[in-house]
C-alpha cells in the first residue's frame, strides 16, 4: 500500500497553508511535527478527504481520491483535532452511529464496538452519555471510532492534546497497538509523544516538509550541534536570550543549559547526544521556545 | 440505521424538547382561546364557555336544513312580518332592529342565517347587516341563487379586481359547481379552524428551529470532519439527515395539528364537516365542504412546511451556526405578518399571498388568482405548485451544500 501526496497545495486567500508537499507513505507510523500554524492540520484534512487541495493530488495505490470515491474512505480512520461528540449519545450509540457512517453492517458494528470499547477501556461506561466523560475518555473514544472500519490509513491530529501524562502514556500504547500494517500519521507538537512510537519523522514548516527521516537517524543532522554548559545564573540568563536553549537545570548555585547551536556557545561547552526535541528546536527556533516551555516535563 | 441515529440526534437534544413543549403550549393556547373566550347571550344574560357552545349549537340545529328559495322567502317574510309590528322594533336613531320576544325567539337563533341571506343583497364591498331585510321584495321573480350568481358576476367584473377574461371564466366556472340549495347547519368548529390557520406559523417556526442545527450544528461542534471522512459521510448520511429532518418535521407538525384542530373540534364538535363553505361566506367560489377545505389548505400548509424544511436545511448546510440560520429564517417567516395586502391584484399583493405566512391562510373568498399564459391558478393551487417546486429545488441544494462542505 502506498499513499502519495503529489505537489499538494492549499491556499487561503494570500496565505499558502500547504505549499507543494510531496511524499510517498508506506505502512508505518509517521510523526508529523511542526509549530502551530505549520500546516499540519490542513495537510491532514486534505489526506482525510474533508478539505479539497487548491492543487495537487492524493493517490492511494496510484488512484486519486476522486477516482476512488467512497472506496477511499473505507481505507480511512480519522481523529480530528478537538472534534466534538454528540453529548446526548452514549459511547455505545456514538460508536454504532459512526459504524453506520462508515458503512459497517449492524452485526459487525456491534461486535467491533464491543471489541474497541474494551480495548480503550470504556466498555464499563459505554452506556453513559458522552457529555459525562473526561477529556481523556473522549480522546479514547475518538481513537476507537477511527479504528471501527479497520482502516489502513489512520490519521490522528493532536490526539494527546490536553491529556495528563498518565493518559498520554496510555494513549501512545493504544496507538502502537492499532498501528500494525497501517499508514499512521500522527500529528503533534508534543515531541516526546512521537519519539516513542514513530518510525519516521516528518517535520513541517511554513506549509512544506522540512525533513522526512527514519526515527533512528533523524537527529543525525544535528549531531555535534547540541551542547551542555554549566554557568552562573546571571550568565545563564544572557545565554537564554542569545541561544536556543532546550533545557535549563539548576544545580546548587549554578545552572546547566542545554543549547542547540551550530557553533560552540562557550569555550567550556561540550557536545551531547541530540534528541528529537533538540531537532525540533533547531528548526523552529526561538519562536516556539515559549510555546514549548510547558512540555519540558514530558 | 443512519436515519434512526439522525432522528435520535434531533430528539435527544434538550433544546428540541423545550422548543416543542413551548410551541405545543402556545398552539394549544391560541387554538383554545376561542373556547375560553366563547360567550353567547339569551334572555337571561351571558352564557360562557361550554354552556354557551351547547346553547348556540342547540339554537343552530333548530334552523338547520336546506336553504331552498322557498325556505329563504319564508324566513325573510317572517322577519318582515315581525318588523311590521311597531312593538317588536327598536331604533338607535340610524337603524331599526327587532327587540323583545321577536328578537329572542326569531332573530337570535337565526342571526347568522339571516346575515347570510341578507349578504346576497349587498353590493360588493357593502356590509349592511340585516338592515335591508325589512324592505326586501322577494316577489320579484328572481330567486335567491340567481341573485347570488349575479353578485358573483358583479364581483368578478369589478374593475378594481383587474381580472382577465380567463380569470373571470375560471372563477365563474368554479362558482357554478357549488351545489344549491346550500345546506345550512352548525359549523363553528370548522370555521374557527379555517380562520386560524396562520397560527400554525409558530409550529412551523418551532420545526425550523429544531432542524436548523442538522448540518450547521455539525460544523459548530466540529463533528463535520469525522463524519465527512466516513464512507457514507457525503452520500447516505446526507440523505439520512434530510429524511430524518422531514420525518421529524412531519411528525412534530402533525402533533401540533392534532392539538390545534383537536381543541376546537372537541369543544364545538365536528358538526358541519359535510356542509358547504358558502354558509360561512356566500360568495366563496370553492365548491368544497368545510372538511374538504380544511384538508386541502392543510395539504398546502404541509407543502409550505416541506419547503421551509428545505430552506432551513439549505441554510444549515451553508452556514456555520444554527443561529445564523435562524437569523435568515425568522424574517422570511414573520416579515409578511407585518405586511397587509391592499387588494387582490398587482405584483405586491400576489407575491404577498404566496409568502409563507399568508400562504397558510386559506383566503378562500378573495378570488386571488395567478395567470401564466392562458392558464389560471387559484391561490391554493399556486401555493401548492410553488412550494412543491421550492421543496424540490432546496432539498437537493442542501444535500449538495453539505457534500461540498470543506472542513477549514
Amino acid at each position: 500500500m502506498q499513499l502519495q501526496l503529489q505537489n499538494l497545495c492549499k491556499q487561503y486567500g494570500t496565505k499558502r497553508a500547504v505549499n507543494h508537499v510531496n511524499a510517498t507513505l508506506v505502512p508505518g507510523v509517521y510523526g508529523l511535527l511542526g509549530a502551530n500554524g505549520a500546516g499540519k492540520t490542513t495537510l491532514m484534512r486534505m489526506i482525510s478527504g474533508v478539505l479539497k487541495p487548491t492543487s495537487g493530488n492524493i493517490c492511494l495505490n496510484g488512484k486519486t481520491i476522486e477516482e476512488l470515491g467512497e472506496r477511499y474512505y473505507t481505507h480511512l480512520g480519522y481523529m480530528p483535532q478537538d472534534f466534538g461528540f454528540y453529548p446526548d449519545f452514549t459511547a455505545w450509540e456514538f460508536m454504532l452511529y459512526m459504524a453506520a457512517v462508515k458503512g459497517l453492517d449492524v452485526k459487525t458494528a456491534k461486535a467491533r464496538t464491543e471489541q474497541l470499547l474494551h480495548m480503550v477501556n470504556l466498555y464499563d461506561v459505554a452506556g453513559k452519555k458522552v457529555k459525562s466523560y473526561s477529556g481523556g475518555m473522549k480522546q479514547r473514544l475518538g481513537i476507537a471510532q477511527a479504528e471501527l472500519n479497520h482502516p489502513s490509513i489512520l490519521i490522528l491530529d493532536e490526539p494527546t492534546a490536553g491529556l495528563d501524562p498518565k493518559e498520554r502514556v496510555r494513549f501512545r500504547n493504544l496507538i502502537s497497538d492499532f498501528a500494525k500494517e497501517k499508514i499512521v500519521i500522527l500529528s503533534t507538537h508534543i515531541v516526546s509523544d512521537v519519539s516513542y512510537i514513530a518510525d519516521t519523522i516528518l517535520m513541517m514548516k511554513a506549509g512544506n516538509f522540512l525533513l522526512g527521516e527514519p526515527m533512528a537517524t533523524v537527529t543525525n543532522g544535528i549531531r555535534g550541534k547540541v551542547w551542555e554548559v554549566l554557568m552562573d545564573p546571571r550568565r545563564a540568563a544572557e545565554y537564554s536570550r542569545r541561544f536556543s536553549v532546550v533545557n535549563l537545570h539548576h544545580e546548587n548555585n549554578m545552572v546547566r543549559l542545554r543549547i542547540v547551536s551550530d557553533t560552540a556557545p562557550a569555550a567550556d561547552a561540550c557536545t551531547v547526544e541530540p534528541s528529537l526535541e533538540d531537532l525540533f528546536l533547531y528548526h523552529f527556533g526561538e519562536n516556539v521556545q515559549g510555546e514549548r516551555s510547558g512540555h519540558y516535563a514530558d | 440505521m443512519l436515519i434512526k441515529y439522525e432522528f435520535l440526534k434531533i430528539l435527544r437534544k434538550k433544546s428540541t424538547i423545550i422548543v416543542m413543549a413551548i410551541s405545543l403550549l402556545l398552539t394549544a393556547f391560541l387554538f383554545g382561546l376561542p373556547i375560553l373566550q366563547y360567550q353567547t347571550y339569551n334572555q337571561d344574560g351571558v352564557i360562557k364557555g361550554f354552556d354557551g357552545i351547547a346553547y348556540e349549537k342547540e339554537q343552530a340545529q333548530n334552523v338547520s336544513g336546506p336553504l331552498t328559495d322557498a325556505y329563504i322567502a319564508e324566513t325573510v317574510a317572517e322577519y318582515q312580518r315581525l318588523f311590521e309590528n311597531p312593538d317588536n322594533v327598536g331604533t338607535d336613531g340610524n337603524e331599526s332592529f327587532l327587540i323583545g320576544d321577536a328578537y329572542w325567539n326569531f332573530e337570535a337563533p337565526r342571526d347568522k342565517l339571516l346575515s347570510l341571506i341578507a349578504s346576497v343583497y349587498d353590493a360588493p364591498g357593502e356590509h349592511s347587516g340585516l338592515s335591508k331585510l325589512p324592505g326586501l321584495d322577494m316577489t320579484d321573480g328572481v330567486s335567491y341563487y340567481q341573485r347570488l350568481h349575479e353578485k358573483v358576476q358583479t364581483l368578478l367584473n369589478t374593475p378594481s379586481r383587474e381580472l382577465s377574461t380567463e380569470q373571470r371564466e375560471y372563477w365563474s366556472n368554479m362558482s357554478s359547481k357549488v351545489e344549491t340549495p346550500l345546506q345550512y347547519g352548525y359549523h363553528e368548529g370548522w370555521e374557527i379552524i379555517l380562520t386560524s390557520f396562520e397560527l400554525l406559523m409558530f409550529a412551523l417556526l418551532a420545526v425550523c428551529i429544531v432542524i436548523a442545527p442538522v448540518f450547521s450544528g455539525e460544523y459548530q461542534a466540529g463533528t463535520d470532519a469525522v463524519i465527512l471522512s466516513g464512507k457514507y459521510g457525503k452520500t447516505k448520511l446526507v440523505t439520512a439527515k434530510i429524511i430524518s429532518s422531514i420525518l421529524f418535521g412531519l411528525l412534530a407538525f402533525t402533533l401540533h395539528i392534532i392539538v390545534a384542530f383537536g381543541l376546537p373540534l372537541a369543544a364545538f364538535g365536528t358538526d358541519g364537516w359535510d356542509l358547504p363553505l358558502q354558509i360561512a361566506g356566500v360568495t366563496i367560489p370553492y365548491p368544497f365542504t368545510f372538511l374538504q377545505a380544511v384538508l386541502i389548505n392543510l395539504g398546502v400548509v404541509y407543502l409550505v412546511l416541506l419547503a421551509m424544511i428545505g430552506l432551513t436545511l439549505l441554510l444549515s448546510a451553508k452556514m456555520k451556526s444554527p443561529y445564523l440560520v435562524l437569523i435568515v429564517l425568522v424574517p422570511v417567516l414573520f416579515i409578511p405578518l407585518f405586511l397587509s395586502p391592499n387588494g387582490t391584484t398587482g405584483a405586491y399583493n400576489l407575491t404577498l399571498f404566496l409568502l409563507p405566512y399568508r400562504a397558510t391562510m386559506p383566503e378562500i373568498g378573495k378570488y386571488v388568482s395567478y395567470q401564466i399564459g392562458g392558464m389560471v391558478f387559484d391561490a391554493l393551487s399556486m401555493r401548492a405548485i410553488l412550494y412543491a417546486i421550492l421543496t424540490a429545488i432546496m432539498l437537493p441544494l442542501a444535500r449538495l451544500g453539505f457534500k461540498k462542505h470543506q472542513v477549514a
